[in-house]
């Protein structure tokens, strides 16, 4: 089997499982008390795991667990039998299982270091796995769902070794930097997140919460006493509520994530013979799809799996967009503008041997063109189509660079490609092109740990979720365990927005209410 | 366990007032709700204590309002209780009033509350210092503090080896209760004058000079207020809202099963509203308030009715009228402490439906006094740069008897065991409300005088009103010293059979059909597979003990003087559980304690100078509080913690070289 096949094979795996993982109220994983009681040292610490190698694109990527649940993610995920556990520090080849779902995520080494005698000096284990950011984040995804398991946070791996007296000066003074700069750059990252709209959204949601456990803290601490009305506890059930309501469509819909799990969805269209089949063929470099001279070849959707640059993609050629009588020919259109409409990013294939030679009739042509195949509501926002202008070997190399010059400096046009898929003319620039806008889609992974960050963002959002409702379920019967269940979640969110503190929550009520006993 | 007492404190007075010269372990100052829980648990630990107080007479007067406990600080009070403090009892003794605040919103944040006969509380006060063994009171006003060398084997810049009372009296450890008569400042409309407290002498200068100058120590200044008191007569309660007390009226201490007061002796309180004539007397006077006009910090809680009116303008604001003793002919009227000049105030009572004839005994006056920036103390509340020198109470930036008791307790305690040569020690904020507070003050400051809250403690699920006895009498018999041996065989006892209860409602279990016919008026969920256990049962909102032990009598009967903590307890403990590695996680970084010598800026490790400058401001004692600073990074706490392990590992080759 050709390694890539192999390879997305194994992301398809990962993708269907992790799907499966995100369904609530899964049983929990069988194994899980499998060895309780069995952890050394700190037995009531939590499980930890993170990305230990580096981040970016890697052959190998080395994923630590450590705490007290370790064997239980080894048992449940490398498939060890209750109680047998492969020999202590060997490493040992085994398939990577999610723990609900039994998908194959990775085929790895596997090993067990029973504390004390590890990094940490807790029971752990290491998965070395491939080095691809879909594989390494269904690893993480699928940890993350082993119950007493949770992402560590900066510098607790390096903690916990401090705590069981793993480590001397010297290797503390390194590794200090160390999880500085990683903390830092951790800040940074979220920093950029939260200068967007991720971080808007975040920043807002911790700002109702805050809200709502002052109002709720000022009932509990001052209603007795002073004139706070009943109806602010009514305003927190609803506000709860609907804090709920959107972090949970968040959590289902959350685009960025979804495309790293899913591929990002990449619909190449254009008119009939422009040459959409020859790009899908080129760029998955088999022929998947008919390639004819006769216009209309393509007539359903194909679709195709592709990794660019690390970056999971589904590729889908569809029927040339034209005026058609042909019934069969009419749905593959109507699939094709559907398809469309769901896309991350379009390519929209032009036949540039019928682009006129001067280039602003040629510009006019092109927007005529891009107007006259989609209504213009349905044209894709410029960063998220690009126009590749295909046949570059049908036209003179001079017209090809007055072309290439003369298009840039015109307003209102998607950024181009001009190539050739007979010759292979400018692919190379095209794959650049495509590849940074597949990794804008993605949010970058490369850079600082996306698949890491979201794995902890998406634990603490959905343990946030879980506290609100602890909320609802005391709010009658207990107030004081229902403002447990809003600091919690607070909490929670707290780790991706930054701590809130007592005195916040006093400063909310004093300048809400007037606390005068 | 309510004991009757007749007040000797005069004999003992005379009996010590001749001796000159003398030598104590511990001499505490001040006579309020710090200096007296100070001064008890000082003798309680086993030292020679003297306390120095400017009036006898004044020994646990109730200086604000006559009540004690609420939300929070309800709290402090049982756990000053069950340290064996005295401010729980003496409530219990005082009480004419009790009722359990919040009582609809969770037993972790119910506030049990007493409003106090003010006689009472003081008669109890005093004659329960009376006979505390070991303990002297001796009448007069310190003039400073004996300040020498420090002794050189220990950290700190000064020692404090006494007091200068007309003669010199030394002593190891000195607790400092001065409330607010650290260069305190009385406030009535545009007259001030000095002194703390309203018809008592002001404190000597020298002592200000001590602190300030002599020790470097900063200070700041904060200010608060009372409002005046009416002649009961005078108002017409008719025209307010009744506010009757608990009928069974529940003890603060773990120790009492009932309160002197009965319950249909109790007094009621009284609820009324200022109206917009209050809002418009207030406003017309401004230029005659030169306490409001300041800009010292005053609390945004219980603050006069002034800031109330200007800062939420156009409201009603509550007013509650509360009896200030069973025979006493007055009112305490809540929510109106005032600086106007008085006239002003009677005409700003008299706006009061309620109060439209009032006549005032007492104007209210506001108070200005300094007091030392806590970060400066240790947990232990001793000042960290002098030797034997201890604070507590409102010299620490807090408000409230209740928080003042709380730190008497642990200053006079570690003051104790400071001068009979013992560790001192420390209550952890995962473990206590005192921890919290202490915790707060010492690593974060204050900006505005502190008061409890319940939402300050993070680990309210844990740490309720029913429990303190068994987080804080068995540690503070074992481990601190603090509590009598009868209390502690009680509180074992308590745990004892509370483990045999939970155990057995653990163990007892049936089908859920069987419960339904059972307890046919408790929605049970008939769909559950398997025996549901009692435990399982509790959880439910209706279902009692009482209900339980009509199910299985002979199990559950000898349980039923608990039924109500037991209710409690299963109800929480899957919430204490889930709170418990937090807690232990708290509780490790607490333990790593840090040189108190430290030099942070010469530290030979890893540090930006930001935290640099953070650690040596603050100081932190113990890893935990440092973690706790804002401006912490993970990266320092790492380093710190390391650190700390690998000066302790050298430390201890070091005294291993030096002994072989």
């Amino acid at each position: 089997m050709p390694l890539t096949s192999l390879c997305r094979g194994m992301w398809r795996a990962a993708v269907r499982s992790m799907r499966t993982s995100d369904i609530r109220g899964t049983p929990g994983c069988r194994h899980s008390s499998s060895l309780d009681g069995a952890s050394v040292g700190m037995a009531d610490a939590d499980t930890i795991f993170a990305l230990s190698s580096g981040h970016g694109r890697c052959g190998v990527a080395v994923v630590r667990v450590s705490g007290p649940a370790s064997p239980t993610a080894l048992s449940c995920m490398a498939g060890f039998r209750r109680g047998l556990m492969p020999p202590p520090r060997t490493a040992v080849l085994r398939s990577i299982t999610d723990p609900h779902s039994n998908e194959v995520l990775d085929r790895g080494l596997v090993l067990w270091f029973p504390g004390p005698h590890s990094f940490s000096g807790e029971d752990s284990v290491e998965f070395h796995i491939h080095g691809g950011p879909a594989v390494i984040t269904s690893v993480l995804q699928a940890l993350g769902s082993v119950p007493g398991v949770r992402p560590a946070e900066a510098g607790e791996f390096t903690r916990r070794a401090f705590q069981a007296g793993k480590l001397d000066l010297t290797e503390v003074e390194g590794l200090g930097d160390l999880i500085h700069a990683e903390t830092e750059a951790q800040r940074r990252q979220a920093l950029r997140q939260m200068s967007g709209d991720l971080g808007r959204l975040y920043q807002a949601w911790s700002h109702r919460m805050k809200r709502c456990l002052a109002h709720v803290e000022a009932f509990i601490d001052f209603s007795e006493d002073e004139l706070i009305d009943d109806g602010i506890l009514t305003e927190v059930d609803r506000t709860v509520a609907q804090l709920q309501a959107e972090m949970e469509q968040h959590l289902k819909d959350e685009r960025r994530g979804e495309r790293l799990r899913t591929g990002v969805q990449v619909v190449i269209a254009g008119a009939t013979n422009a040459g959409k089949s020859s790009l899908l063929n080129t760029l998955c470099q088999r022929p998947a799809a008919i390639v004819s001279p006769i216009p209309g070849t393509t007539r359903d959707v194909v679709d195709t799996a592709l990794d660019i640059g690390g970056f999971p993609v589904l590729l889908s050629d569809t029927a040339g967009l034209r005026d058609s009588s042909d019934l069969v020919e009419r749905e593959g259109i109507r699939r094709a503008v559907e398809r469309l409409e769901q896309a991350d990013l379009t390519l929209m294939v032009v036949d540039c041997s019928h682009i006129p030679a001067d280039v602003q009739p040629a510009a006019s042509f092109l927007r005529e063109h891009l107007h006259k195949l989609m209504p213009s509501d349905q044209l894709p926002e410029e960063d998220r189509c690009l126009l590749v202008l295909n046949k570059t070997d049908l036209i003179a190399d001079s017209q090809r660079e007055k072309l290439a010059v003369g298009l840039q400096s015109v307003p209102g046009l998607p950024p181009f490609c001009l190539i050739s898929c007979q010759t292979h003319q400018g692919l190379t620039d095209f794959l650049t092109a495509l590849h940074s806008r597949v990794k804008t889609l993605c949010g970058n992974p490369l850079s600082g740990s996306p698949t890491l960050t979201q794995a902890r963002h998406r634990t603490h959002l959905q343990r946030s979720v879980a506290a609100l409702a602890q909320y609802q379920r005391y709010r009658d019967a207990d107030l004081a365990l229902a403002a447990e269940g809003v600091r919690l979640a607070l909490t929670c969110l707290g780790r991706i927005t930054g701590r809130v503190g007592a005195e916040e929550i006093l400063d909310i009520i004093f300048k809400d209410f007037c606390i005068g006993k | 366990m309510l004991r009757k007492k007749v007040p000797r404190l005069l004999q003992v007075f005379k009996r010590t007032s001749h001796c000159d010269r003398q030598q104590y372990d511990v001499i505490v100052v001040g006579g309020g709700h710090a200096g007296t829980e100070a001064a008890a648990a000082a003798a309680r630990v086993g030292a020679r204590t003297l306390l120095v107080t400017q009036k006898i007479q004044t020994i646990g007067a109730l200086s604000c309002n006559p009540s004690l406990g609420g939300i929070g600080k309800g709290h402090l009070v049982k756990e000053v209780d069950a340290l064996d403090g005295v401010c729980g009892r003496a409530g219990d003794w005082a009480g004419i009033h009790f009722s359990i605040l919040n009582r609809r919103k969770g037993p972790a944040v119910w506030g049990p509350r007493a409003q106090l006969d003010r006689q009472l509380y003081r008669e109890f006060i005093q004659s329960d210092l009376l006979s505390t063994p070991r303990l002297t009171v001796w009448e007069g006003s310190v003039e400073e503090l004996m300040v020498e060398e420090p002794n050189p084997e220990k950290p700190g810049r000064h020692q404090v080896t006494g007091i200068r009372l007309g003669t010199p009296i030394s002593a190891r450890s000195v607790v400092l209760t001065t409330g607010t008569f650290l260069s305190g400042s009385l406030f009535v409309g545009q007259t001030s004058s000095p002194g703390g407290r309203i018809g008592d002498a002001p404190s000597s200068a020298g002592l200000s000079h001590t602190i300030r100058e002599r020790l470097g120590l900063r200070t700041g200044r904060l200010r608060t207020g009372t409002p005046p008191r009416v002649v009961k007569n005078s108002v017409d309660v008719s025209l307010a809202k009744l506010h009757p007390a608990d009928l069974n009226p529940t003890p603060f201490s773990f120790i009492n099963t009932q309160t002197r007061c009965k319950p249909e002796e109790q007094l009621p309180c009284y609820l009324t509203f200022t109206t917009p004539a209050v809002e418009r007397v207030v406003r017309e006077n401004l230029h005659l308030n030169c306490h409001i006009q300041q800009d010292t910090k005053g609390p945004r809680y219980c603050p006069s009715i002034e800031s109330r009116v200007l800062r939420f303008p156009g409201r009603q604001h509550q007013v509650w009228l509360e009896p200030e003793g069973l025979t006493s002919d007055l009112l305490y009227p809540q929510g109106l402490s005032t600086t106007m000049p008085p006239d002003v105030q009677l005409r700003l009572l008299r706006e009061i439906p309620a109060l439209h004839k009032a006549e005032i005994h007492t104007p209210g006056y506001g108070v200005q006094y300094d007091f030392v920036c806590p970060t400066q103390l240790s947990p232990a509340l001793q000042v960290k740069s002098t030797q034997g020198l201890f604070l507590a109470g409102q010299i620490n930036g807090t408000t409230g008897y209740e928080e003042a008791a709380a730190q008497g307790l642990v200053a006079g305690l570690n003051a104790a065991r400071s001068a009979l040569a013992m560790p001192t020690v420390m209550l952890s904020r995962t473990e206590s409300y005192i921890g919290v507070l202490i915790d707060d003050l010492v690593s974060r400051g204050v900006t505005e005088p502190y008061r409890m809250f319940t939402s300050r403690a993070e680990f309210r699920a844990s740490l309720r009103p029913d429990n303190a006895d068994l987080r804080l009498t068995l540690k503070g018999f074992e481990e601190l010293g603090c509590v009598s041996s009868e209390r502690y065989k009680e509180a074992v006892r308590v745990r004892d059979t509370l483990q045999d209860a939970m155990a057995a409602l653990q163990s007892l279990s049936a089908l859920p059909h069987i419960w339904k016919q059972k307890l046919p008026n408790i929605e049970i969920s008939e769909n559950k597979s398997g025996e549901l256990t009692c435990m399982n049962l509790l959880l439910y909102n209706d279902v009692t003990i009482e209900m339980l032990a009509s199910v299985f009598p002979e199990s559950l009967s000898p349980y039923m003087e608990f039924s109500q903590r037991l209710k409690i307890e299963a109800v929480y403990r899957p919430h204490c559980d889930l709170q418990k590695r937090e807690m232990a996680r708290i509780q490790r970084e607490e333990t790593m304690l840090l040189p108190e010598d430290l030099d942070y800026f010469s530290l030979p490790v890893s540090l930006s100078q930001e935290v640099r400058e953070i650690l040596d401001r603050v100081r932190p004692t113990t890893l935990g509080a440092a973690t706790r600073l804002e401006g912490m990074t993970p990266a320092a706490t790492v380093n710190l913690l390391n650190y700390v392990r690998f000066s302790n590992r050298k430390n201890k080759i070091h005294n291993m070289c030096l002994r072989t």
